[in-house]
């Protein structure tokens, strides 16, 4: 029961943190924390499973359309637009993952970088349904029961969603099923033999992370009250990789290390190099993967040995 | 045969027009070590992968414990009670040592995702970790559990191979070629593994190419060469058989 206490302790921190923050602030922590969730949610499917797939970050733009065309644009109630939500990201997953996994790795990173490419022609095409260029907006979430959730009460949502996301994924990690997505990694053929269902797993963790993506997208979707194309560019699934990678991939830490160092330097370096601050990432990553291929946790695991 | 785990019959598995195993009969009982030998390109290999799934065949059957396992998927014969040894060793470099052989429990779980996310399984996980612990000492890598497996030897990392197939509570252990690369020392050591395997009532399937290990060790030993069986004995016998001196030892070993 410790282990609960210990999430639950998390929890209060995470949102509590929240009701001290000038709104300016509360909105930075919103977007820091929404980023640790998808890049821990991107670290199973990448660095814990070995599945090379460039679509977590469209599934978090096809959670956030999602939601809000089917509440402003259907008028479905709330609670049965996110259960349609999820279910519209499990059934695009599906549709992914299903073709792409029974063939070899190389052909799933095509199959999911085509799918955020077409996401981004749909919204652009979509006409009155998703808004086209300009997206949606001007809408805000409605009560539930009767109670407007706003300021740092809807923080502690989004740190709910963080610290349950990352609850979950862990206590996978932590199983036969985490080992089997490992061993999956490290060595298919020799997984299969051991009896791991491959293609099953992996159809698995797929549908499984796309569809804690497309939940962090809803949440998003009340954060900036606005979903429109150039937030869910093809570039931001790259910059999922990178906070991965640079904090150590197949890492929980590292994948937090790598989303807080990755979101908060900009706000560093924008006054130093402006908007060149992507030439800065490009070069911790290729300084990763040369100098430190764990990552920056591998780092500090070789520096507390030593 | 009664008690056969394991049943071979009329096995034949073409590569285009290379035909490497031919109308193939053999069986392998319960506690019993059963050696494979031949020269290269006989159809050691291509028996032992059509046996684990990775192949089909053209022809035949293969059961085990009675049931037909010709064309299922690898995990599904796994999950039977077939467990298998690579040939090159095949670890989770990203893993210990004892989660490698973890992963070989893994159709000793008892599955559903949900059970995971509940405090139960937590009572399964810490078991399954006291009976790989025990499977690393039985081979002999006690002090190493904890280790990253880069760190390991050649000869350790076959014995992983060992305990992690272990892991899996086999019926039927298949070891492709175990003794390659292993220094005398390891071979003697590999043997007596190999011997308490079968003292467990374990069947053993042992692919091998190098006699003077098999020989000693094997119960009953079938012999191949260019895909069909050439000999099927006691390991006396098939020392004493001029079709497999021929054959297998040539004139080299002949002359001795």
């Amino acid at each position: 029961m410790s282990g609960a206490l210990r999430w639950l302790g998390a929890l209060v921190l995470l949102a509590g943190a929240s009701f001290f923050m000038s709104d300016y602030h509360n909105d930075v922590y919103r977007k820091l924390m929404l980023w640790v969730t998808l890049a821990l949610g991107y670290n199973f499917l990448f660095g814990i499973c070995g599945q090379v797939a460039f679509s977590h970050f469209a599934f978090y733009g096809i959670g956030a359309y999602s939601v809000v065309i089917l509440l402003f644009q259907l008028h479905v109630p709330l609670p049965i637009a996110i259960v349609l939500g999820v279910a519209v990201c499990i059934l695009v997953a599906l549709a992914v993952a299903i073709p792409s996994t029974r063939l070899e790795g190389f052909y799933l990173a095509l199959a999911t970088l085509a799918l955020g490419q077409l996401f981004i022609v749909v919204l652009n095409e979509g006409g009155a349904v998703t808004g086209g260029n300009g997206g949606i907006a001007n809408y805000r979430l409605p009560d539930i029961f009767g109670v407007r959730i706003r300021g740092p009460w809807y923080t502690a949502v989004i740190a709910t969603l963080l610290v349950g996301t990352f609850a979950l994924l862990w206590r996978l990690d932590h199983s036969w099923f985490g080992r089997a997505c490992r061993a999956i990694r490290d060595n298919a053929e020799a997984a299969a033999a051991m009896g791991v269902n491959v293609a099953r797993v992996k159809v698995i963790v797929f549908t499984l992370t796309s569809a804690l993506a497309g939940i962090t997208g809803m949440v998003y979707a009340f954060v900036d009250n606005t979903v429109n194309p150039p937030i869910f560019g093809i570039d931001n699934a790259f910059l999922l990789l990178f906070m991965v990678i640079v904090g150590g991939a197949g890492r929980h830490a590292g994948a937090i290390i790598g989303a807080v160092l990755l979101f908060l330097l900009p706000f560093f370096l924008s006054p130093l190099v402006g908007h060149h601050h992507v030439l800065v990432f490009g070069l911790l990553v290729v300084g990763a993967i040369l100098a430190a291929p764990k990552g920056l946790i591998g780092l500090y695991d070789a520096f507390r040995r030593s | 045969m009664p008690s056969a785990v394991l049943e071979v019959r009329n096995l034949t598995k073409r590569f285009g027009g290379l035909t490497a195993v031919t109308g193939l009969d053999f069986e392998v009982g319960e506690g019993e070590i059963l050696g494979v030998i031949g020269p290269n390109g006989a159809g050691k290999s291509t028996t032992f992968n059509v046996i684990a799934g990775t192949f089909g065949a053209d022809q035949g059957e293969v059961r085990f414990a009675g049931v037909p396992i010709l064309g299922l998927a690898q995990h599904r014969i796994a999950a039977l009670g077939v467990m298998r040894t690579f040939q090159h060793n095949r670890p989770f470099s990203g893993m210990p040592v004892l989660d490698n052989v973890m992963v070989g429990a893994h159709t000793r779980f008892r599955k559903g995702l949900w059970s995971v996310l509940l405090n139960r399984s937590l009572n399964e996980e810490s078991e399954r970790r006291r009976k790989a612990q025990e499977l690393v000492e039985f081979v002999g890598l006690g002090g190493l559990a904890e280790a990253d497996v880069a760190t390991l030897s050649f000869g350790q990392g076959r014995l992983l191979e060992i305990a992690r197939a272990l892991a899996g509570e086999p019926r039927l252990l298949l070891l492709d070629e175990p003794a390659a690369g292993l220094t005398p020392d390891e071979l003697a050591r590999l043997a007596e593994i190999i011997r308490g395997i079968a003292a467990r009532g374990i069947a053993v399937l042992l692919i091998e190419h190098d006699m003077h290990f098999l020989l000693p060790l094997a119960h009953r030993v079938v012999v191949l060469n260019f895909g069909a069986k050439i000999a099927d004995g006691l390991p006396a016998e098939i020392r004493a058989d001029p079709a497999v001196a021929d054959a297998y030892l040539g004139s080299h070993a002949s002359a001795r």
